[in-house]
């Protein structure tokens, strides 16, 4: 009989801080809900602005304000996988589309990746990267 | 690493010991994970600590002679236990003066401030004396200093700094100049009634025979 393995329940706390309505409680984060935000963090997080460990993070704010096109969109697609496969180890068969959007000057991303040691169905999310400035 | 291990100094020691924490005391479970939003508060923390603790670090190793760095902790130290530290020294020469003059005065003095120039190695050096300095006035000639007794001349420039005393007891007359020899400081306090430059107040190197009217500075 195949040993499956099932990893301990994600939990993180929730940066909005904004209180349960009834317990009171400060928001968490949960399994897929928990991973997708650590993804973003990873995403938005830009090399060297982590103490101490200057290689996390991914490069994709250099490229927004290259063109908005296909090219830039490769770009992208790649600093955003490596980044997942190297910083978060809990999610596997990760795929990354990114969709430019001339029109906005934005490009559209959407990460599909199935969890590691739980029974969750593979999980897709879709952020949008905008130059702010 | 145990919790309660309080040594720690590195960033990368007190992020483990707070996760280590956090692993036994905690019902989340992602500060394992770098991008997670609880890293980011675990990173402050560390942040926070890695400075106190250096900060702690270096006050400590400042408060001691042994282990202090700046000089002005050193200098501190150094005067709590009666020592006063050397300035930049000038250099000397003794060297005697002949003026030849028509005076009829009786004696000629040498102000204080720049007396001569000296040149060597197509460079020029200006000499100068701290204090005034008379001699008697013989068969037209004015001699400053002797073979046996020659007069002193320091190398630099005469500079002269004035306070007013405003009678409060904190004040301070710091010379700012921080290329002064101390060896040749020359303190004169003037009061109302007094004449010239004043009463020349002495160096005091201890307390041996000091009294509240003694004429001293240190």
């Amino acid at each position: 009989m195949a040993i499956t393995r099932v990893s301990r329940a994600f939990k993180d706390i929730s940066l909005s801080f904004v209180p349960h309505p009834v317990t009171k409680d400060l928001p968490i984060l949960k399994n897929e809900s928990a991973i997708r935000r650590s993804i973003r963090n990873l995403v938005e997080t830009i090399p060297t602005e982590r103490f101490f460990n200057s290689l996390l993070g991914s490069e994709v704010r250099s490229s927004l304000f290259d063109f908005v096109d296909y090219g830039t969109a490769v770009v992208i697609q790649d600093q955003i996988r490596t980044t997942i496969n190297n910083f978060e180890p809990r999610v596997s068969n990760v795929r990354v589309d990114v969709e430019p959007q001339p029109d906005q000057n934005t490009f559209e991303v959407t990460v599909i990746f199935d969890i590691i040691g739980q029974e969750f169905p593979t999980q897709e999310f879709t952020f949008i990267l905008e130059a702010t400035r | 690493m145990p919790f309660t291990k309080f040594t720690n100094l590195d960033f990368d020691q007190i992020k483990a010991s707070i996760k280590e924490y956090l692993r036994a005391n905690s019902n989340f479970t992602d500060f394992d994970f770098e991008g997670s939003n609880f890293s980011v508060l675990i990173d402050t923390l560390a942040y926070n600590t890695y400075i106190t603790a250096f900060n702690a670090n270096m006050v400590v190793n400042e408060s001691f002679l042994d282990s202090a760095t700046l000089r002005e902790n050193v200098v501190s130290l150094a005067r709590n236990i009666g020592y006063t530290p050397r300035s930049r020294t000038a250099a000397k020469a003794q060297v005697t003066v002949t003026v030849p003059t028509t005076s009829t005065s009786p004696t000629l003095t040498l102000q204080a401030g720049l007396v001569c120039v000296g040149t060597t190695d197509e460079t020029s050096y200006i000499f100068s004396i701290p204090e005034n300095i008379s001699t008697t006035i013989k068969n037209g000639q004015a001699v400053f200093g002797t073979q046996d007794e020659p007069i002193n001349v320091y190398q630099g420039t005469f500079l002269t700094k004035q306070f007013v005393v405003d009678g409060s007891l904190d004040q301070r007359f710091i010379l700012e100049n921080s290329f002064i020899d101390t060896s040749t400081i020359v303190v004169y306090v003037k009061g109302p009634a007094d004449s010239g430059l004043g009463r020349e107040y002495e160096l005091a190197k201890n307390i041996v025979g000091i009294n509240p009217t003694s004429e001293i500075y240190f």
